[in-house]
C-alpha cells in the first residue's frame, strides 16, 4: 500500500542533480561522485576506464546502501591532472569505445547476413519464405559494398 | 587542458546467429563492459508489454489478476519501442498513458460454444498496431505454422466467455521482468589450454586415458593413432580445475596450463524474441551511451567549482 514506485529506482526525482561533485576538502586532486539513479553498470565501467590513466591515483565507487539508487566515485589524481578531467575522459574515452564497438558489430552482421544469403542460395532444400527473407537483404549488402 | 585518450578498440567476431539467438567473441575490451553490456541487454533495453488490463466478462478458471499477470509475460514485438515513449513523460496524454505514442491497444474476446476445451492464445489478441502483435514463434521453432497456437493464456469450457482491453506500454527490465527482452546472457573468458608435452610424454596410455576422462565436459581427446592428449574444446572447459587437481593427483602438476584471456570474452545473447538477438546488442550499446551522455558532468557544476577551486586555492594561500 505505501510501497514506493517501481520508477523511483531509475527515474532522478525533480530538483535533483543527476551528477554532483564534491572536492575533498584535505586532500587536493580529490573528489567524489555522487550519480543519482546509476548502479554497478556505470560505476565499474567508469572505475576501470579511470584505472587506465596514470594520472589516477585512485578511483573507486560504492553502491552505499541497495535501496538509496546512488553511486559514490571517487577519484584521486596527480597534481598533472583533475578529478574532473579524468572523470570528462573516462566517460568520453567510453563513449568512443562503444562507437567502435557498434560499427564493428554492424560491420560483422552485414559480413555475416551476405555469407548466410551465398550458402542458402546454393542449398537446394531452402525454404521459399525463408529465400525472400534473404533476398532483402542482399539488397542491403549490394549497397554497403556500393559506397 | 586536454588530457591523453586511453581509449580502446575492441574487435567483435560472430560465431553463430538466428534470429533469437547469437553467439559472437568480443576483444580487446575488459570484463567491466562486457559486464555492462549483459546487464544493460537484460534490464535496460526498452521493450513493449502489456501493463494496464481491463476485463469486461472474465468467467474463466482464473482470476483477472492472474489473467493480467499472465497478459504480461507476453512478449510482443518491440522494434519501435526504442523510438517510443515512457507513459511518464508523455506529453500527449499527460501520462494517463493511452495516446498512441506511448500506448498500443489490444482487445481479446473469447468465449466457448463446444464441448471442446476452448485454447485462449496470444494469436486472439488483436493489436491497434500492426507493428506491436505477439510474437511469432512458428518460425525460429522449427514447426509448421498449422501446429504453433501461440502462446496460451487460459483454457475455457463451454459457456465460459474472457473480454478485455489491454494497453502496452513501453518499459524496462529495471522495472518490472516481463520489459526485459533477454532471456538469457552470459560471457565467459575466453581459456588459454596449453599441455604440458614433456610431462604428458611421461603417461603410460591408461594414464592418459584416465586423465581425459577426468574432465567432466569434452575438452581433451586421446588420438590412439599418435598416442598424444589433444585439446579438441577449449570452449567446453567449464574452469572446473578437474583435470588440475586429476594432474596434481597422478604427480604431474603442471601437466596443464589454463589461462582464462582477460581481454576476450565469448558472449550468447537469448532474447524473448521482443527483438532480435542481434538488434538487442546494438539497441544496448545505445541504451548504454545515452547512460553514460546522462552522466557527464553539467555545465552549472563546473563553473560552480571553477569558482570555488579559486577560492579554495586562495584559501591554501596559492
Amino acid at each position: 500500500m505505501n510501497a514506493p514506485d517501481r520508477y523511483e529506482r531509475f527515474v532522478v526525482p525533480e530538483g535533483t542533480k543527476k551528477v554532483s561533485y564534491e572536492r575533498d576538502t584535505k586532500i587536493i586532486n580529490a573528489a567524489s561522485f555522487t550519480i543519482e539513479r546509476e548502479d554497478h553498470t556505470i560505476g565499474n565501467i567508469l572505475r576501470m576506464q579511470l584505472h587506465r590513466d596514470e594520472n589516477v591515483l585512485f578511483a573507486g565507487y560504492k553502491l552505499p546502501h541497495p535501496l538509496q539508487y546512488k553511486i559514490i566515485v571517487r577519484i584521486h589524481t596527480t597534481s598533472q591532472s583533475s578529478p574532473m578531467q579524468a572523470y570528462n575522459q573516462a566517460i568520453n574515452d567510453l563513449d568512443k569505445e562503444l562507437d567502435h564497438l557498434k560499427s564493428c558489430f554492424e560491420v560483422m552482421l552485414l559480413r555475416w547476413q551476405s555469407i548466410q544469403w551465398s550458402t542458402n542460395r546454393h542449398s537446394k532444400n531452402c525454404k521459399e519464405a525463408y529465400f525472400d527473407k534473404r533476398c532483402q537483404i542482399i539488397v542491403v549488402c549490394c549497397h554497403a559494398n556500393l559506397y | 587542458m586536454e588530457g591523453k585518450s586511453y581509449q580502446r578498440l575492441p574487435r567483435v567476431k560472430i560465431r553463430e546467429m538466428r534470429d533469437d539467438y547469437m553467439k559472437f567473441e568480443l576483444r580487446d575490451t575488459d570484463a567491466s563492459v562486457a559486464n555492462a553490456l549483459r546487464r544493460v541487454m537484460i534490464a535496460e533495453v526498452p521493450t513493449v508489454a502489456i501493463d494496464l488490463v481491463e476485463i469486461e466478462i472474465n468467467s474463466s478458471v482464473l482470476n483477472d489478476e492472474f489473467i493480467a499477470h499472465r497478459l504480461g509475460l507476453i512478449p510482443l514485438t518491440s522494434d519501435r519501442a526504442m523510438s517510443m515513449r515512457f507513459s511518464r513523460d508523455c506529453d500527449a496524454c499527460d501520462g494517463d498513458g493511452q495516446c498512441e505514442f506511448c500506448s498500443v491497444e489490444f482487445h481479446l474476446r473469447a468465449k466457448c460454444h463446444s464441448d471442446q476445451t476452448l485454447d485462449v492464445t496470444s494469436k486472439d489478441l488483436l493489436s491497434s498496431d500492426h507493428t506491436v502483435v505477439p510474437v511469432d514463434f512458428s518460425d525460429s521453432a522449427g514447426m509448421e505454422s498449422s501446429e504453433q497456437k501461440g502462446i496460451i493464456i487460459v483454457k475455457l469450457r463451454r459457456g465460459q466467455e474472457l473480454r478485455l482491453r489491454a494497453i502496452a506500454r513501453k518499459g524496462i527490465g529495471k522495472d518490472h521482468a516481463k520489459w526485459s527482452p533477454a532471456a538469457t546472457v552470459t560471457f565467459m573468458y575466453e581459456p588459454d589450454i596449453r599441455i604440458n608435452e614433456e610431462l604428458m610424454d611421461m603417461l603410460t596410455l591408461d594414464e592418459k586415458k584416465a586423465w581425459v576422462e577426468s574432465s567432466p565436459t569434452k575438452v581433451f581427446d586421446f588420438d590412439p593413432k599418435t598416442e598424444k592428449v589433444v585439446v579438441v574444446d577449449p570452449e567446453a572447459y567449464t574452469y572446473d580445475d578437474e583435470v588440475i587437481k586429476k594432474a596434481e593427483a597422478m604427480g604431474k602438476p603442471g601437466l596443464v596450463d589454463v589461462i582464462a584471456k582477460e581481454d576476450s570474452f565469448i558472449f550468447t545473447v537469448e532474447s524473448t524474441g521482443a527483438v532480435k538477438a542481434s538488434q538487442l546488442l546494438l539497441n544496448a550499446i545505445e541504451v548504454l551511451k545515452q547512460k553514460l551522455d546522462a552522466v557527464r558532468l553539467s555545465e552549472d557544476t563546473v563553473e560552480a567549482d571553477d569558482q570555488f577551486g579559486e577560492l579554495g586555492a586562495h584559501m591554501r594561500g596559492g
